[in-house]
């Protein structure tokens, strides 16, 4: 079985690796080891969307019983999206989980989550805080996650206003990220945050 | 007020915010998986069927009469794995041991199969993979033409890995006819869904189980009329029979008890 999991890998690695996107440098896929089945792999923010240009780090493992299941993957960069946890980077994605089917690849996978990037399905959340911003005031959510994708992503896009109302927290003694996350989930409301993180 | 409530829900059922549940469940059910696997094979040895009445009660009149009227018609059975995939995997054991005995059939499928790969790319498929599933599929094929015996692909089978893989392209050929005749079969298909839509999510994914949807794709794509025989809690005393399509001779039997396929002899 773990024979048939590496070898498959292998031969995706070359796939991804001579694939067009790789070209454009839209997706990458890495070893962390010699092992084949733990990789990293990279995904643009692609254009038109908050996350654009910024650059997101997936952790990849691969199970014994692959390509017969999926492949688990997370965000370890961190990223404001309603299908995306903010707080672990797990993904809520239907091919990652009852809907993989062994045709699939880590290209797939790599393109289907870049997609998901650009249009998210706040209907079926992973981070309910994330979704409900989302749905109800979208202005908020597109510049919180553009704020997140240049701090954390290194996005060329800033959110000045966010930039600063966290730089106001973090000078008054609190984490840094402690305070982006409060900010975010309590739509920029500075007292309201204050609040969350001393509560 | 509201996030509150379900704020407190969530303590109180131990919700941990930094664990994946979803992993959790799909480890859970790796686990079941290789629990089952530990006690049956993929593919059981031959069995008289005569075995099959001690599986129920004496008392249960209704499964009792009908494994009687069964034993009319066939002597034994091999029993697949449940696993989701027994009626692909069944289907593919039934019809290769078949092949052994048949080599102008042989000849015939390995045209079949040769020729699906293309229709597939050409429907969209990616090619990486389809050629990778497509090669094994006719590796076992030719092993046949090499007159390997039941023994061999009854090991053939039984490795998990080889297994799947046939499994695999069995899925693919059915997703790729039910695709291609989209036009017909989208009549058949529940829930607003598109016929792709369909074969992603109950074609293609490993362990989902098979219909007379998935039945009338793979006979048709094949060109291997099968028989069931459905064995299960209506009333009458004798088995139902379905011959997919039903203008033509079946070249194997399954049998059919609610949610699973064995293969009769």
């Amino acid at each position: 079985m773990a024979n048939i999991a590496v070898a498959r890998i292998k031969r995706e690695f070359k796939e991804v690796v001579k694939s067009e996107e790789v070209a454009k440098c839209h997706i990458k896929v890495e070893l962390v080891d010699d092992s084949f089945t733990s990789l990293r792999g990279e995904i643009l923010g692609p254009p038109d969307t908050p996350y654009e240009g910024g650059t997101f780090i997936l952790d990849i493992r691969i199970p014994e019983t692959y390509p017969f299941n999926p492949p688990k993957v997370q965000f370890l960069t961190k990223i404001w999206h309603p299908n995306i946890s903010s707080v672990t980077g797990a993904i809520c994605l239907d091919i990652l989980k009852d809907q993989w089917a062994a045709a699939m690849t880590l290209r797939t996978v790599l393109l289907s989550l870049q997609a998901l990037l650009a249009a998210p399905e706040p209907d079926d959340p992973q981070d309910a805080v994330v979704a409900r911003q989302y749905k109800e005031t979208s202005d908020i959510f597109s510049q919180t996650a553009r704020h997140w994708a240049s701090n954390y992503a290194s996005a060329p896009h800033r959110e000045p206003v966010m930039d600063d109302k966290v730089a106001q927290l973090k000078n008054m003694g609190f984490d840094e990220h402690k305070a982006r996350v409060a900010l975010s989930t309590h739509n920029w409301d500075i007292e309201q945050a204050m609040e969350n993180i001393l509560s | 007020m509201a996030t509150e409530n379900i704020e407190d829900a969530k303590a109180q059922m131990g919700y941990d915010p930094t664990t994946n549940y979803d992993e959790a469940t799909m480890a859970q059910q790796r686990q079941i998986e290789q629990e089952i696997a530990g006690c049956q094979p993929l593919i059981g040895k031959e069995t008289d069927l005569k075995t099959l009445h001690d599986e129920y009660s004496p008392e249960d009149k209704i499964y009792q009469d009908k494994i009687t009227d069964l034993q009319r018609k066939h002597s034994a059975y091999r029993r697949i794995r449940m696993d989701g995939n027994c009626f692909y995997r069944g289907f593919g054991f039934g019809y290769m041991e078949k092949l052994l005995k048949d080599k102008s059939e042989l000849q015939r499928f390995k045209e079949v199969v040769t020729t699906s790969k293309d229709e597939m790319i050409k429907l969209g498929f990616p090619s990486f993979t389809i050629e990778d599933f497509h090669s094994n599929f006719i590796e076992v094929l030719e092993k046949l033409e090499k007159d390997c015996g039941v023994d061999e692909l009854l090991e053939i089978f039984n490795d998990q890995g080889y297994s799947d893989y046939l499994v695999v392209y069995l899925r693919l050929l059915v997703s790729g006819h039910l695709q291609k005749n989209d036009d017909f079969f989208m009549n058949f298909i529940e829930g607003g869904r598109s016929v792709k839509e369909f074969c992603a999510q109950e074609v293609e994914p490993m362990g989902k189980e098979s219909d007379h949807i998935h039945i009338t794709a793979l006979t048709a794509i094949t060109g291997v009329p099968v028989c069931i025989e459905y064995m299960d809690r209506s009333e009458g005393h004798g088995v139902t029979t379905l011959v997919f399509p039903d203008d033509k001779t079946p070249v194997l039997t399954l049998l059919y008890k609610p949610g699973h396929y064995d293969l009769l002899y």
